[in-house]
């Protein structure tokens, strides 16, 4: 039996071997141009589009709110607490848990800021939006912000008159939505904050960064010493930003700080803060699904088309190869061989040009989108995916044709 | 040996179609048959029942004493490649291939050993006469030649029983002469049992036996005599370019 089906196997083999070395040599050439072309448009959107989605993620985990964010929770009669307490001791808690790699404590408020560009009062331009406060040694560790900036210098521990703001806020910079935008602002001008509970404060806009990610770059940064002083509080934060060497999913580490003693507090992901993005990922995800689709289908139909008119050419012959006693099988198998065939070299030739040429060059010259500069990043398993889902396509493609025109009568086959 | 009993072909159709008519006939072994009769008696239709290539709609075929009437699709298809050899009007011979491999190709597909049955067919296609002509590719043969490539084909399973269905139909006339003589050289020197369907009355003596059709049913029975055979082998379809074909199967 096996001894049958490895004879079978050779017999297909061969036929597929001649239909290869003696065959149409341009039919061959297109084919795999097609296959090759399919495959290479596969992997090159959903890989910029998982460049895309990966950036989102990193820019949020880098630029944003790291990895977990630590908040007030709630009270004894259910209500929001506003701030953390004993921060110190919390921070060295989270601090002492083996992953962590830093935590920054912050202060968010709200305030209303004004830019007198001219100082006339003729041109005030005021916007309402929250200032946060860093501990900016601490920041540095859990923020890439600082190695950012685009004008001016990054805070200082000791900096209590100044602050710094992205792009977004101060304008300018190559700025994208400015929906909160101070229009123009720039290192050195002066800026009046009034918060919340009243106090107001002139800064001087110390630097202007961009982590070319529009959630980060609509920020407003005071020291912490600075928020305190304002606000008259010591040893509390609104939130503890937490840096993890991503070892484990973040749910890991959130046990972890659970039992550390970490209980009352909210843990949140960095996913929680993106909802938007996260939206635009997912669409991503759906786009990538159907690109992938439409060039299994391009690749599939082409390799089916191929076959079919190979087989039908090759009907007579079909039909004289079945009257010497060949089995359907057996041509069956050398037709879906020779599908497999063009699919392989098509994605063998697709991962050399892939890896050699398209992704090299998007790499050096990356696609700028919104939420920063975007290369494509091929995912092993997506790539597996589009391997295996092309080697199944090929397999139909080369399958389907040939057994309809085997299993015609071997009569009709050769005359017609 | 074959025998037929009550062999009955009709192609359904909105007005079905009686292409055999309760066909009976007896050919043992080693016996070249022509079977001949006008266009449209049934003489393919005949071979192809008979060639286990098709169905026939009642009657019995016993070749080599099996019933192959009762064979299933698969039994059918190891029969033909183990036991039955075909040679096609027209070149039936696979492009992508090459001679030899053309004619090696039901021994592989049995199973053979690479070295003997390329050597099986080499013997062979030497014996037809186109030891200098195995890489040829079959665009490169003339008519006559790819006719004996099909017919080493069909003799390299040394199957018992050949069919010819107007194998010189697409040949000039030395390559008719060629390939006729062949067949009887066959018959005669390996002892192969022939079925031959043909229109051309010159092609009957080169049979043992003929058998007429007619409307599906058979007409008459003629047999050949010895010198007529023996007059046709030496004479019918020769031409100055034949005159050493002989060579052939020795």
């Amino acid at each position: 039996m096996i001894g049958q089906i490895w004879n079978d196997l050779k017999s297909s083999l061969f036929l597929f071997s001649k239909y290869i070395t003696r065959g149409n040599k341009g039919t061959l050439i297109l084919t795999v141009l097609v296959a090759t072309l399919a495959f290479l448009q596969i992997n090159t959107i959903s890989g910029i589009l998982s460049g895309a989605v990966s950036l989102i993620y990193q820019q949020a985990k880098t630029n944003y709110v790291s990895n977990l964010v630590v908040q007030p929770g709630k009270d004894a009669w259910g209500n929001s607490e506003k701030y953390l307490t004993q921060v110190t001791a919390l921070k060295r808690k989270i601090d002492a848990i083996p992953g962590v790699i830093a935590s920054s404590a912050r202060y968010t408020t709200g305030s209303i800021v004004s830019y007198d560009p001219d100082k006339t009062g003729r041109d005030v331009r005021t916007i309402s939006w929250p200032v946060t406060s860093i501990d900016p040694s601490e920041d540095m560790q859990v923020s890439d912000i600082s190695r950012h900036m685009v004008s001016g210098r990054f805070l200082d521990e000791s900096d209590r008159d100044q602050v710094i703001m992205g792009r977004e806020i101060s304008g300018g910079f190559g700025a994208t939505l400015e929906v909160q935008s101070l229009k123009g602002a720039q290192v050195g001008d002066e800026i009046t904050v009034s918060y919340q509970n009243g106090v107001v404060r002139k800064y001087t806009i110390k630097g202007i960064y961009t982590v070319v990610f529009p959630l980060s770059d609509m920020s407003i940064f005071v020291t912490q010493k600075e928020m305190e002083s304002v606000l008259g509080l010591h040893d509390r934060a609104s939130e503890i930003l937490i840096k993890t060497d991503e070892s484990y999913p973040e749910q890991y580490y959130i046990d972890q700080l659970r039992r550390a003693g970490i209980v009352l507090q909210d843990i949140k992901q960095w996913k929680d803060f993106i909802g938007l993005v996260l939206g635009i990922a997912q669409s991503f995800d759906i786009i990538k699904r159907i690109i992938l689709f439409v060039g299994l289908m391009v690749a599939g139909v082409t390799i089916f088309i191929v076959i079919f008119i190979a087989t039908i050419s090759r009907k007579k012959q079909i039909g004289i190869m079945k009257a010497i006693g060949m089995k359907q099988q057996i041509i069956v198998m050398s037709y879906v061989f020779l599908a497999l065939f063009y699919a392989l070299i098509g994605i063998g030739v697709g991962t050399i040009v892939l890896e050699t040429l398209i992704v090299p060059y998007f790499v050096a010259h990356p696609l700028s989108f919104p939420m920063g500069f975007v290369s494509p990043q091929i995912v092993p398993s997506e790539f597996l995916v589009s391997v295996i889902s092309m080697i199944l396509v090929s397999i139909a493609g080369g399958f389907i044709p040939s057994w309809r025109v085997t299993r015609e009568n071997i009569i009709k086959a050769i005359w017609g | 040996m074959i025998t037929v009993n009550n062999l009955e072909k009709t192609y359904p159709g909105h007005v079905p179609v009686r292409a055999l008519v309760n066909v009976s006939f007896k050919i043992p072994g080693g016996q070249f048959v022509a079977i001949m009769g006008p266009s449209g008696s049934g003489k393919s239709t005949l071979l192809h029942q008979l060639a286990l290539l098709d169905n026939p709609t009642a009657g019995r075929i016993l070749l080599d004493d099996i019933d192959v009437s009762t064979l299933s699709d698969h039994m059918r298809s190891e029969f033909r490649l183990k036991r039955l050899g075909y040679v096609f009007q027209e070149y039936a011979l696979i492009p992508e291939l090459n001679a030899i491999e053309n004619a090696y190709l039901p021994l592989m597909l049995l199973g053979m050993k690479k070295r003997d049955y390329i050597r099986a067919s080499t013997d062979l296609m030497v014996k037809v006469g186109l030891g200098d002509r195995l890489k040829h590719m079959i665009s490169q043969l003339s008519g006559g030649e790819q006719q004996r490539v099909a017919i080493a084909r069909a003799l390299v399973n040394k199957s018992k029983i050949l069919f010819a269905d107007e194998p010189c139909a697409n040949l000039d006339t030395e390559n008719k002469g060629i390939v006729l003589r062949l067949l009887r050289k066959l018959c005669d020197e390996l002892g192969q049992t022939i079925l031959m369907v043909t229109h051309e009355p010159e092609q009957r003596q080169f049979a043992d036996r003929v058998i007429w059709l007619k409307d599906g049913r058979i007409e008459s029975e003629e047999t050949i005599c010895a010198e007529e055979r023996d007059d046709a082998l030496h004479n019918a379809y020769r031409t100055d370019e034949t005159a050493n074909d002989d060579q052939f199967l020795k």
